[in-house]
């Protein structure tokens, strides 16, 4: 079996990879990368920690194929924040007290940006079906919906 | 208490350990590396009762990447456990479940461990499988653990054959009771296991040093009852054993003992490199320390205005093939079996049970939502069956200020009538069934702090910043920013002062365990009893320094202040260096034991609830009558927190607790057939989504508590308790329909309503 | 899980690696069903040919008859403006499959050859009487969607065929189309069991001309419910008919007890989701009409 040389680009750096066909982006991201921030669980695309967002979709890297991000950019929660600065979603994320444990908040977190890029004035059930396949053990999902709602709202107040 | 307004505690600040954990930097158990590390994995039983013939791992040896296999044989010969031992690290002669361990291996890649592992033969010769209770309890039934006898346990556990434990508490004279009622109920009701469901696998990584020292990197919610047990399993000192928590994705009772890090400790020493071992979805599913399954019978007699005059009950927890957190279970459940009620005759079992199915554990407030959907639904039957309101059939009947508890505990600081007022105010209870097929339930219950001791050490630095340094482990809870803010509070500075250090058992203060809704109870009050200790130097030096009497002297706005003169706590943390080896000071805490009558119970691990918390539940739901779906439009919790900390993070708690207690009402169950689990995954293991959870509406209520840290009472594991007794109660409502086993399905509710004839 | 990993850049390179591979190579598409299956030891292909680089097959033509791609994700589907009229239970059917990070992803294409007796989109294509077509070494092939799906997890695709799209004619006038699906949570469910419909009503909007039931979950292949349909042809549509039509739907099924749910409950949700299904759409063509 032949490793595959592959150049991905995630968090607009671009990396040079060599690896088996059947790793998958989750597997290069933490083993390879180091880039841990992107979570492990299901690894059957149920739970949703593992999300990142791929050409600015929320994808689950655990079912991706590394080979399958060729030329495609990746973003993972590490390039989300900007030269230190949290992004408005982390800081609401904080400050509505929607952080238990925090293993599912960076995929929560990416998937509620993709989003909110597309969809700028959601109800709450828009962003509730919109997290639909981010799972939750701790919070109940009440407090992240108003971290995101008030973001969007945010945003709009803005424009 | 303070006598002034609270600037810190109480206040609904953001956690400290936010910014880490959104932006993906907070390193976790399951993110943890080590250069050179191995990946471990564990080969487990296919069986659910056999006797292991043959166990070969030659082939498994010698395949490329492979660098150790373990079995039984490689390890020394000790049984383990809580409160009774009874566990291997492998399975020795014989499997007593599906998924038990029966060899470990180490590779270097994870495709190499699993080649290894699919090279390990292994013939077995089954026995007849121990498949649920009543197999397990009916006479002649095949022993799960033939030499039970032989294994050590606390001499206060009533054990026989398959019976691992029986708790009981008896008060008064049931019988007598019985004939003082005038009417009698008797129900059956059963409960599902279920999963705790943390995001996060169980993992660890261990690595030796040259010295014959481990250190166990884990996501255990105890590191220092992991560091004993593994000591008893390595056949070494405590001491050269070291267990550091990084950071956990959720634990809720389902990582508080050994799941991996024994197995990552053997490894490391045969391979002599770090070796991580985490579990799969399946191994979680299969293998791991889920909530027990339950039959409950409950027989209740009242008089015809309602007044409660006996109770007996017995509940039995299928806690599967190892005793785990069962014998404490079955004592704690015969607690919530009574109720918060005043009842003058009682006669309350809890059986912990053998089966063959995977040795179950401790899964936020253990017992509670299986013993409490058996006692308020049944109070609802009762209420219908005297034509009283349920709320007014509770208020007649529940504790109040000074009464005693089930175990003769007095019982202070009781908050649980005006729960069940506001929670039913909220819910509009006047109109109970608003609709066709629409209907509302209340559940209400009591809950403990559970015990046990924390220590921490706080150090000034000469920047003004504080460290706190406590053994406590951070679940997600936000426990250790609560402790931080009475810390800030009692010591005059800010929370954002403050930097916690946690969770290592070589470098950090005992700490009994994030366990039991004890955490900011106890770490809060280890700091009080540090800032005390603080006082002393740190008034001596001030007063010293500012030409001032010691008893002059106050802490505020992060300074020492005496008449009229002040002078930072950093300028003396400075000079402390300087002069005398810095301002540190150290506290702990033990809760005093609550005081009840011994004579009332027996076989009893848990005889009290401590600092009690009181709660009360109340939804409103609709039914499709057609297909059973259930369709909340709202849920209302009012809990009896003593003191709200941080009110925020406490609706949080409540807000995450009720979707746990809602899943284990409508949708989660562990399901065995012939032993083995047909939902390990997933899919088929249904978890609340964003969609099927109401929005929650939180009353926090507030009792003082006489010991908790301004009157504080755990509130972690009591939102776990009520959702599903008032689910089946609205469900009632609406239908009814009085369905008595968890988890009440839509299929249920539909084929139920179609059997009636509706 | 190991294999030799293909990229072609055509459809007549990815034809090509089929037909050398046979049954010893996958597609790829999304993976959302392939790289689970493989994960589980399910699947064990020695060549796994990814089609991520294959244009052409990823588009939508609605001009008239439609041809759906198929590469065309979910995610397109549901957002196909032309598919929020009439042929709304696309979009309905699509929206619940999985959550959106599996919609963004999975195709229209994958999830048919995947051939789950419990897929959305299927039972949606089913009533639209849609073809689907395949391309293999030796030309192209035109199949019925029922005829095409054997049973579960089979289909009459040949080892070296790749499935290249969908069609299906447009709708005639006083048509509409709806969906349902049950399952124990309201996301990230595979069908307890799922109805779609399709009516087309005379110009009185009272009578039925063509009516199409296909259910899923209920059988080892989503199936049509042809003695429903040919019973609601050409009857007035009352709350009766609506019934009748759902017990000759439950008579069809063969639904299994499974950890999702029993057979009697199955057969329940037939009985309770179809006269939903054709009642909506009865609603859906008297709003379409005014």
């Amino acid at each position: 079996m032949s490793k595959l040389a592959l150049t991905l680009t995630i968090n607009g750096e671009r990396h040079e990879i060599l690896t088996e066909p059947h790793r998958t982006l989750l597997d290069v991201l933490r083993a390879d990368l180091g880039l841990t921030g992107t979570k492990e669980n299901c690894l059957e695309a149920e739970c949703g920690v593992c999300t990142v967002l791929l050409d600015g979709a929320a994808v689950n890297a655990c079912i991706l194929l590394a080979a399958q991000c060729q030329g495609r950019a990746v973003l993972t929660i590490e390039g989300l924040a900007r030269h230190g600065d949290l992004h408005p979603l982390q800081r609401a994320f904080i400050d509505h007290g929607a952080v238990q444990c925090g293993y599912c908040i960076p995929g929560m977190i990416l998937s509620a940006q993709a989003y909110l890029q597309e969809h700028p004035s959601p109800t709450e059930d828009d962003v509730r079906a919109a997290l639909a396949g981010n799972l939750c053990r701790c919070t109940g999902y009440q407090k992240i919906a108003e971290a995101v709602l008030a973001v969007a709202r945010d945003r709009s107040a803005r424009r | 208490m303070a006598t002034s307004e609270p600037r810190v505690v109480g206040k609904s600040l953001p956690r400290m350990d936010g910014a880490g954990k959104v932006t993906g930097t907070a390193v976790y158990a399951a993110d943890f590396a080590l250069p050179g590390m191995l990946v471990g994995k564990v080969f487990r039983s296919a069986e659910p009762h056999a006797r292991i013939m043959r166990l070969d791992t030659a082939r498994a040896r010698a395949l490329p990447g492979v660098r150790a296999v373990m079995t039984a044989a490689d390890v020394p010969d000790v049984r383990y456990g809580g409160a009774l031992k009874d566990e291997t690290v492998f399975a020795r002669s014989k499997v007593r479940y599906v998924g038990q361990p029966v060899a470990a291996v180490a590779a270097t890649t994870p495709e190499a461990a699993d080649a290894a592992l699919a090279a390990i033969e292994v013939v077995y010769e089954s026995l007849p499988a121990v498949l649920d209770l009543d197999a397990a309890l009916a006479p002649g039934a095949p022993l799960i653990h033939e030499e039970w006898a032989s294994y050590t346990a606390i001499p206060i556990l009533h054990r026989d054959g398959n019976v691992c434990n029986r708790a009981r508490i008896v008060v008064g004279d049931v019988e007598r009771g019985f004939e003082e009622a005038d009417r009698i109920f008797e129900h059956r009701f059963r409960t599902g296991m279920v999963h705790q469901g943390y995001t996060e696998p169980r993992a660890a990584v261990a690595a030796w040093d040259s010295s014959g020292q481990v250190t166990v990197w884990s996501n255990t919610q105890l590191p220092f009852e992991v560091q004993n047990t593994l000591a008893e399993i390595l056949q070494m000192a405590p001491s050269k054993i070291r267990v550091v928590v990084p950071g956990i994705g959720g634990g809720f009772g389902g990582k508080l003992r050994v799941g991996v890090e024994h197995f990552a400790a053997f490894l490391a020493k045969a391979t002599g490199r770090p070796v991580k071992v985490m579990t799969t979805s399946v191994e979680e599913l299969t293998a791991a320390y889920p909530r027990q399954g339950t039959v409950v019978e409950l027989k209740t007699g009242v008089t015809k205005d309602g007044r409660i005059t006996a109770k007996a009950g017995r509940i039995w927890f299928d806690t599967g093939a190892f005793a785990g957190s069962g014998p404490g279970v079955a004592s704690v459940a015969t607690l919530v079996l009574a109720g918060p009620y005043k009842i003058p005759n009682l006669h309350l079992e809890g059986f912990a049970v053998y089966t063959n199915k995977t040795n179950c554990g401790s899964f936020r407030a253990p017992s509670g939502p299986q013993a409490n959907f058996a006692v308020e639904s049944q109070m609802d039957v009762i209420a219908d069956a005297l034509d009283l309101d349920p709320l007014e059939l509770r208020l007649k009947n529940i504790v109040r200020e000074g009464d005693e508890g089930p175990t003769g505990q007095v019982l202070q600081a009781v908050g649980l009538e005006e729960c069940l007022r506001k929670a039913a105010a909220a819910i509009g209870w006047r109109d109970r069934r608003p609709a066709r097929w629409r209907g509302k339930g209340l559940a209400c219950g009591w809950w403990t702090t559970t015990g046990g001791s924390s220590g921490v050490y706080v150090k000034i630095n000469p920047d003004g910043t504080v460290a706190l340094n406590t053994g406590a482990a951070e679940i997600g809870t936000a426990a250790l920013t609560g402790a931080a803010q009475v810390l800030a509070e009692e010591l005059g500075v800010d929370l954002a002062d403050i930097n916690v250090v946690s969770a290592d058992t070589f470098s950090t203060p005992f700490d009994f365990g994030a366990q039991g809704s004890r955490t900011a109870f106890a770490v809060g009050n280890a700091c009080r009893a540090a800032v005390d200790d603080l006082k002393r130097r740190v008034f001596a030096l001030a007063a010293a320094q500012l030409g001032v009497e010691p008893e002059a002297c106050r802490l505020a706005d992060k300074h020492v202040l005496a008449d009229g003169k002040r002078i930072s706590l950093a300028d003396l943390a400075r000079l402390s260096q300087q002069t005398g080896g810095g301002l540190i000071a150290q506290g702990t805490f033990i809760a005093p034991p609550t005081a009840y009558d011994s004579k009332r119970v027996d076989g009893h691990v848990y005889p009290a609830f401590h600092s009690p918390s009181f709660h009360a539940h109340a939804v409103d739901l609709s039914i499709d009558p057609e297909t059973g779906d259930v369709t909340i439009h709202k849920y209302v919790v009012a809990q009896d927190v003593g003191f709200a900390m941080n009110p925020t993070y406490i609706e949080g708690q409540i807000e995450g607790g009720v979707a746990q207690g809602l899943g284990q009402a409508l949708s989660e169950e562990i399901v065995y057939e012939n032993g083995r689990v047909l939902n390990a995954n997933l899919t088929d293991y249904k978890m609340p989504t964003t969609l099927d959870m109401p929005r929650v509406e939180t009353i926090l209520v507030q009792h003082p508590s006489l010991v908790g840290p301004y009157g504080a009472k755990g509130v972690g594991e009591p939102p776990n308790i009520e959702p599903p007794a008032a689910v089946a109660n609205a469900v009632a409502a609406a239908t009814g329909l009085r369905l008595t086993s968890l988890p009440i399905t839509a299929e249920h509710i539909a084929l139920a309503l179609r059997d009636a004839g509706a | 899980m190991s294999f030799e990993y293909h990229e072609p850049t055509s459809l007549a390179e990815a034809v090509a690696l089929g037909a050398r591979f046979g049954d010893d190579g996958r597609f790829l598409a999304g993976g959302t069903d392939l790289i689970i299956q493989m994960h589980r030891g399910k699947l064990r292909p020695r060549h796994v040919v990814s089609l991520h680089r294959v244009s052409g097959l990823d588009a939508i033509d609605a001009n008239g008859a439609v041809h759906v791609g198929a590469l065309v994700t979910h995610r397109a589907l549901e957002r196909f403006p032309a598919f929020r009229g009439p042929l709304r239970a696309l979009v309905e059917g699509a929206e619940v499959v999985g959550g959106h990070q599996v919609r963004n992803v999975g195709t229209v294409g994958g999830n048919i050859v995947n051939a789950s007796p419990a897929a959305d989109v299927v039972p949606v294509l089913l009533t639209l009487d849609a073809s689907v077509t395949c391309l293999g070494p030796g030309g192209e092939r035109t199949l019925r969607l029922e005829d095409f799906l054997i049973g579960s997890g089979r289909t009459a695709r040949r080892p070296d065929e790749l499935l290249t799209g969908v069609r299906f004619a447009g709708l005639a006038p006083q048509s509409a189309t709806a969906f349902l699906k049950a399952g124990r949570r309201r996301a990230m469910e595979i069908s307890v069991v799922c109805v779609a419909g399709r009516l087309t009503l005379d110009a009185s909007g009272e009578r039925c001309l063509e009516a199409r039931i296909a259910l899923g979950a209920v059988a080892p292949r989503t199936l049509r419910a042809h003695e429903a349909e040919r019973f609601l042809e050409h009857r007035a549509l009352t709350a009766e008919t609506l019934r009748e039509a759902a017990e000759l739907a439950v008579a069809a099924c063969q639904p299994i007890s499974d950890v999702r749910a029993s057979a009697r409950y199955r057969r329940l949700l037939v009985e309770t989701l179809v006269p939903r299904v054709l009642a909506r759409c009865v609603e859906r063509v008297r709003e379409q009409a005014s």
